[in-house]
């Protein structure tokens, strides 16, 4: 495996994550050696803060890109699917790795989180979304083994495994329904302090529905940026398919939230244009009419870059929401409020970076994409059924 | 045993801390060096930590019950919620409830998650965030003492009878008591009587809980009930997820079978020679 990209053009970039990664994993050994006080402003009235917001909330809602495509491709069986479930698998694994390795960082008492295997607490959300995400990745990393271990030259346990796929499929389906809704349970327990334009009985629906959509939109931007990266021509079939999904699952989404904010008569919280208002619409609009605009303008099925930017809005979209309702309109009763300091961001980010970077060795070592190359001639006589005639170009 | 519960009368409250002291005698508390700060007078510290399990907050209003500026004083500690978000939310049952009403909390077993913290309305478990090993610290009801039939050490030493300390059914008939007896001193709410569900602090005051810096407008629903009731499906959400995926795959996997030849085939991609061993 290169350590670095093979490309001149792109090395800088490369090193520029490394030292993300390098400085990530300083700042944890100071976190370990003195305290989370050291580095982080989380405190006693917001114990959560940037961590749980960006790295539990947003991070597992885009790993469900996971379980969406899988569902997507191997359930339902959309045409062109399959051939992406690949890189969805691997993303989302991605995804919920980066999460364990900031959860490390980010509890008090990592050592100790065994004491969650061998406890029963029912009625505790965060004691479901443990269990869940733990067998949840044990199933991301069934279902992406079969490529590491063909490479290995291991068939006979890939044929185990493949025996068994469907099942390990939908048993992954489940476990998300599961963890990506009981995210939104989590914060149900906090009436008092979750805002309520946020707060709604229908959180768990909300969760789940906006990792479902979260799915397509991380989707459409992997595809398009690997296929650009790789020098591989894009499957505009899937990208197009992507696009009408999210159309659809944006249009429920927001006659959902809404009519949500509507029923439940904080409507006129959200057009006081108040602090939390505006990060409302800043969240609506962004996350959900600037791609629902993008998707529906008419040329959209031939321009892969303006999937691409639905997409990208998309999760956007997502990460406001979840930052949203965990952190930035948070409000605990007589406490000033809590912003994120410095090196709590760059722990998130060395976990972006570390992601980016096992990302691009992996596509480089397994067959995740296997589109043709880009030549010249692709670009003068495209297929007919594929529509690449203006994005090869 | 009966469940327990504590009048704290602020009315009565004189602001000698003696209730902070012995808090902090019987638990084996740590003295700290506290500076003063702008804003409420002599409170100190600011608010609850993990070395202060309960804080005698100090404010000032401009007419007392004499008509002239005066303090009032209130109680920050654990209210030992009769339905504690804390305990629901603990997900290595580090927290428990027992049955003298005691929210007590086992170091042990924590991971440090603090969404005990969160949860808590009142904001009153503290967590060690500059400390390696980390716990959580909060006020025990002094749970050990109750076990053996005596007062927790704040109810014993209080010196005008602010804190009254016994079964919760007779606090709260204690506190009507207290309320009908004397009109013009109280304000007619006894908090904690029915605020996120009811809890085993009772607090009663002589100007609006408001302006004591009680959190206002709690719920009278215990939070718990929000959740629990979702939670609850787990079991039923798996299932039916589960079978019906099983189903959607059956009936689609038979119609590519039957279709296979159709244009409908997914085929007409590039790469089959490369697709990942199945």
């Amino acid at each position: 495996m290169p350590l670095a990209d093979p490309r001149p053009r792109w090395r800088p970039l490369f090193w520029l994550l490394w030292g993300l990664v390098l400085a990530a994993v300083v700042t944890t050994i100071i976190r370990f050696a003195t305290g989370i006080a050291t580095i982080a402003n989380v405190n006693q009235a917001y114990p959560w803060g940037w961590w749980v917001g960006f790295d539990m909330l947003t991070r597992i809602a885009l790993g469900g890109v996971g379980f969406t495509m899988a569902a997507a491709g191997e359930i339902f069986d959309i045409r062109g699917f399959r051939h992406v479930v690949r890189a969805a698998l691997l993303v989302g694994l991605l995804f919920y790795l980066t999460y364990a390795a900031v959860l490390i960082v980010e509890l008090g008492r990592p050592w100790m989180i065994w004491w969650v295997f061998l406890s029963w607490a029912p009625t505790s959300a965060m004691y479901e979304v443990a269990l869940c995400a733990v067998a949840y990745t044990t199933v991301l990393i069934l279902e992406f083994s079969p490529l590491v271990l063909a490479k290995l030259g291991r068939t006979v346990t890939v044929r185990r495994i493949n025996a068994v796929y469907m099942l390990i499929v939908i048993t992954g389906i489940s476990l998300s329904s599961l963890h990506q809704s009981s995210l939104g349970t989590l914060l149900m327990l906090l009436p008092t302090k979750v805002n309520p334009l946020w707060h709604s009985e229908l959180l768990p629906v909300f969760f789940l529905f906006s990792a479902i959509m979260a799915g397509p939109a991380v989707m459409l931007v992997e595809h398009t940026v690997a296929t650009h990266f790789l020098r591989r021509q894009p499957r505009m079939n899937v990208l197009i398919s992507l696009g009408r999904g999210l159309t659809v699952l944006i249009v429920l989404y927001l006659a959902l939230r809404l009519g949500d904010v509507l029923y439940r008569g904080v409507a006129d919280q959200a057009l006081s244009f108040g602090f939390e208002a505006r990060w409302f619409w800043l969240e609506i609009v962004i996350g959900l009419l600037a791609p629902l605009a993008l998707l529906l303008t008419p040329d959209i099925e031939q321009r892969k870059w303006r999937l691409c930017a639905a997409g990208a809005c998309v999760v956007i979209g997502v990460v406001l929401n979840r930052l949203n309702a965990a952190v930035i309109t948070m409000k605990v009763h007589s406490w000033e409020t809590y912003h994120p300091a410095i090196t709590e961001v760059l722990i998130s980010v060395g976990a972006l970076a570390a992601m980016v970077l096992a990302y691009a060795y992996l596509v480089r070592w397994l067959p995740i994409h296997t589109e043709p190359p880009l030549t010249p001639g692709s670009a003068t006589a495209p297929s007919p059924s594929d529509g690449l005639a203006r994005v090869a170009s | 045993m009966a469940p327990k519960a504590m009048i704290q009368d602020n009315t009565r409250c004189i602001g000698c801390r003696a209730c902070m002291v012995a808090c902090k005698s019987w638990n084996d508390l740590p003295g700290d060096v506290s500076t003063f700060f702008a804003g409420p007078g002599y409170q100190n510290p600011r608010d609850l930590d993990p070395h202060n399990y309960t804080v005698i907050t100090y404010k000032g209003i401009e007419a007392g019950p004499n008509g002239r500026p005066d303090w009032v004083f209130g109680r920050l500690m654990c209210m030992h919620c009769v339905e504690p978000a804390c305990v629901s939310a603990c997900p290595t049952t580090a927290l428990t409830k027992s049955p003298e009403g005691a929210v007590v909390f086992n170091s042990w077993r924590c991971i440090g998650c603090r969404y005990c913290m969160q949860a808590c309305p009142f904001v009153v478990p503290k967590f060690d965030f500059d400390r390696v090993v980390p716990a959580i610290h909060k006020c025990t009801f002094c749970a050990d003492r109750i076990q053996v039939g005596r007062d927790p050490a704040c109810a014993q030493v209080c010196p005008t009878g602010a804190i009254t300390f016994g079964d919760r059914d007779d606090m709260v008939q204690e506190a009507r008591r207290r309320i009908a007896a004397a009109p013009g001193a109280y304000v007619p709410h006894i908090y904690g009587l029915n605020e996120v569900g009811g809890t085993s602090v009772l607090h009663l005051s002589s100007v609006p809980f408001e302006q004591l810096g009680y959190p206002a407008n709690l719920p009278d629903k215990p939070p718990p009930d929000l959740t629990v009731k979702v939670l609850h499906f787990t079991p039923k959400i798996f299932t039916t997820v589960w079978v019906t995926m099983a189903v959607v795959a059956m009936i689609i996997r038979r119609r590519i079978r039957f279709w296979v030849h159709d244009e409908h085939d997914d085929h007409d991609d590039h790469d089959e020679a490369e697709r990942a061993p199945r």
